[in-house]
């Protein structure tokens, strides 16, 4: 089976982020990237299926210099080879401005999955996955949690979520785009041997010329929706903040909650 | 209609879905600002009598797309179905909840109809006549806003019970419009196998006075533990977030969230807990709730009436050690 997977560096989970002077977006400069929680459980599936039926599993991500972390650890995990989409013209898209790049580099191979994370942690837009299979005119499942295949239908088939504590199985034809829920697998870590060998790896570099796409195609240029301004989230409520050393603040907190408000 | 507000009703066994409530309920308050009609559509086959109840309720006029092939949910059925209606009605704005499927169908639709999808609002403001809709990201330490481009139709998603709902029973005369949708059969590529409902949750969390929930920061399902020790000091029930039931630390039915079990307990102590928007959707309208996270930008303190910066392995030993002390 030939699998692409899709995967994008994110800002750490800890991140504490600070804005530009309009708002417009935030200052990278002291942030630490990785990547996309459920990308890598993508990742981790691409590379259970390829160990089960055989065949190639490639990487791929969007981005400045700073992505190629990203794709070496995923060569690092076990893909076969990694593609870097890179360029002035694919950066800040949206889904669509983003799909149309990765559906541009899909189109140049030969393959029977796409495989992505069900969401990115920073954007959250939930829909790259979706708006690609639909650009391409390939079926697709999203929110998946495990996959089955039987090499001589030529189909797989899928449990996906469908809402709180309702599931689904169906039936895809390939080739076709699923995005993957956490959880699936426990993701590996990238072993020593892994990432000697992801050294020597092909790692392709790719701009909007390379794939035949014009500037105003892709990226910011062919977004859907226009992005206006960064702002902190309004508090929802007053929070007491309890101050002091871990005994002093547990004592404090505890006389509030049995005294204040009987929560106890 | 053209230029209208349509919402498009989610449902399941016949009924309408909360978070379309909460739709119709911006819906009516747009509708009052912009000056625009507002009504609902339905896909399904049976809907008939959905339809008519929910117009008698809400009293807005009810559009039923039937047909057969989306007897059950499929996103090709329902996207070639609602593309062919907002091609014929021209709406100004498609409204839906931002539910699971919502996110399998909306994006195809969007696409299909050449335009952008903004997904999960939590809010919105409105300017020079140009709606301007935020919504939250970077784990929702950060609230962006966002306008869609083009023309209309605008199709936004709204975050489960960020706005809220109109399910005040009107009792008007239903107004129904049956439509015969068309689906071709060609469109229909996945195909479904069988629903199922998670076998009954042994832990059902929804009456418990006091929930002690862990997340992430514990690390491990060993340091799980204390969350455990914490509960059973308090004799509160234990819940997780989802990273926990992920990794294995805990059993599935204890996750709290969209994926999990919704909560209401007098008291809710997250520790560890980020507060991922898919987790607050689960637990934010408890009575009180304590967070304690060692990252002061956490989004959890949003929520929270007490906080505590500071490390969970620190704290919580000392919440276990007095609750205990008060127990004897």
């Amino acid at each position: 089976m030939r699998i692409l997977t899709c995967l994008k560096q994110v800002p750490e989970r800890d991140s504490r982020y600070k804005l530009s002077q309009d708002g417009s977006r935030i200052l990278e400069e002291d942030l630490v990237f990785e990547t996309n929680e459920s990308d890598l459980y993508a990742l981790e599936e691409a590379l259970r299926l390829k160990e089960r039926f055989g065949g190639e599993v490639a990487a791929l991500s969007l981005g400045p210099d700073r992505i190629s972390k990203v794709l070496r650890n995923a060569l690092a995990m076990g893909a076969d080879r990694a593609i870097h989409l890179k360029g002035e013209a694919f950066e800040r898209g949206d889904a669509w401005g983003t799909a149309r790049a990765i559906a541009a580099a899909v189109a140049s191979q030969e393959l029977d999955l796409v495989l992505t994370g069900v969401q990115s942690e920073d954007m959250a837009f939930a829909q790259t996955g979706a708006v690609l299979a639909q650009m391409l005119g390939w079926p697709c499942a999203t929110i998946v949690m495990e996959i089955a295949f039987e090499a001589h239908s030529g189909t797989i088939q899928v449990k996906r979520e469908l809402e709180s504590n309702v599931f689904e199985r169906v039936e895809l034809p390939l080739p076709a785009v699923l995005t993957i829920q956490s959880g699936s697998h426990p993701i590996r870590y990238a072993t020593l041997r892994g990432i000697m060998q992801a050294k020597r790896k092909e790692y392709r570099v790719l701009t909007a010329p390379d794939l035949g796409l014009s500037a105003e195609t892709v990226g910011e240029a062919a977004a859907k929706v226009t992005h206006h301004r960064l702002l902190a989230p309004e508090r929802k409520k007053q929070t007491v903040m309890i101050e002091g050393g871990a005994e002093e603040a547990a004592r404090t907190l505890m006389d509030k909650l049995v005294n204040e408000i009987g929560a106890i | 209609m053209a230029g209208s507000i349509v919402v498009l009703g989610e449902h399941r066994d016949g009924q309408l879905k909360k978070i379309s409530w909460e739709a119709i309920g911006l819906a009516r308050k747009l509708s009052a600002e912009l000056g625009k009609e507002v009504c609902l559509a339905l896909v399904g086959s049976d809907i008939a009598e959905l339809a008519r109840e929910v117009s008698g309720r809400s009293g807005l006029e009810v559009v039923a797309l039937a047909n057969d092939r989306c007897r059950h949910y499929t996103p090709e059925a329902y996207c070639e179905v609602l593309a062919g209606y907002t091609r014929t009605d021209d709406p100004y704005l498609l409204l839906l909840g931002h539910t699971y499927q919502t996110m399998d169908f909306a994006p195809k639709l969007a696409t299909m109809l050449d335009r952008g999808l903004v997904p999960n609002c939590v809010d919105y403001r409105s300017t020079d006549g140009q709606l301007l809709w935020v919504r939250q990201v970077f784990n929702g330490k950060l609230n962006l806003e966002v306008s869609p481009k083009g023309d209309p139709p605008y199709l936004v998603s709204l975050q489960q019970g960020a706005f809220p709902a109109s399910d005040e029973d009107l009792n008007v005369s239903p107004r129904v419009e049956h439509r015969q949708a068309v689906v071709a059969e060609g469109v229909l590529r996945r195909k479904l196998l069988e629903v199922m409902e998670a076998v009954h949750t042994r832990v059902d969390l929804s009456q418990a006075e006091i929930i002690v929930a862990g997340g992430r920061g514990l690390g491990s399902k060993e340091k799980f533990q204390l969350i455990l020790d914490l509960a059973s000091a308090l004799g509160a029930g234990v819940g997780a977030s989802r990273p926990v039931t992920d990794g294995g630390w805990l059993p599935k039915e204890h996750q709290i969230g969209s994926s999990g079990q919704t909560v209401t307990p007098r008291l809710y102590i997250a520790c560890g807990i980020s507060g991922a928007i898919q987790h607050l959707v689960g637990m934010s309208n408890a009575g009180c709730i304590v967070a304690i996270n060692k990252d002061p930008y956490a989004p959890i303190f949003q929520v929270a009436d007490y906080g505590i910066v500071g490390d969970v392995f620190q704290v919580v030993p000392k919440l276990i050690e007095i609750a205990r002390e008060m127990r004897s």
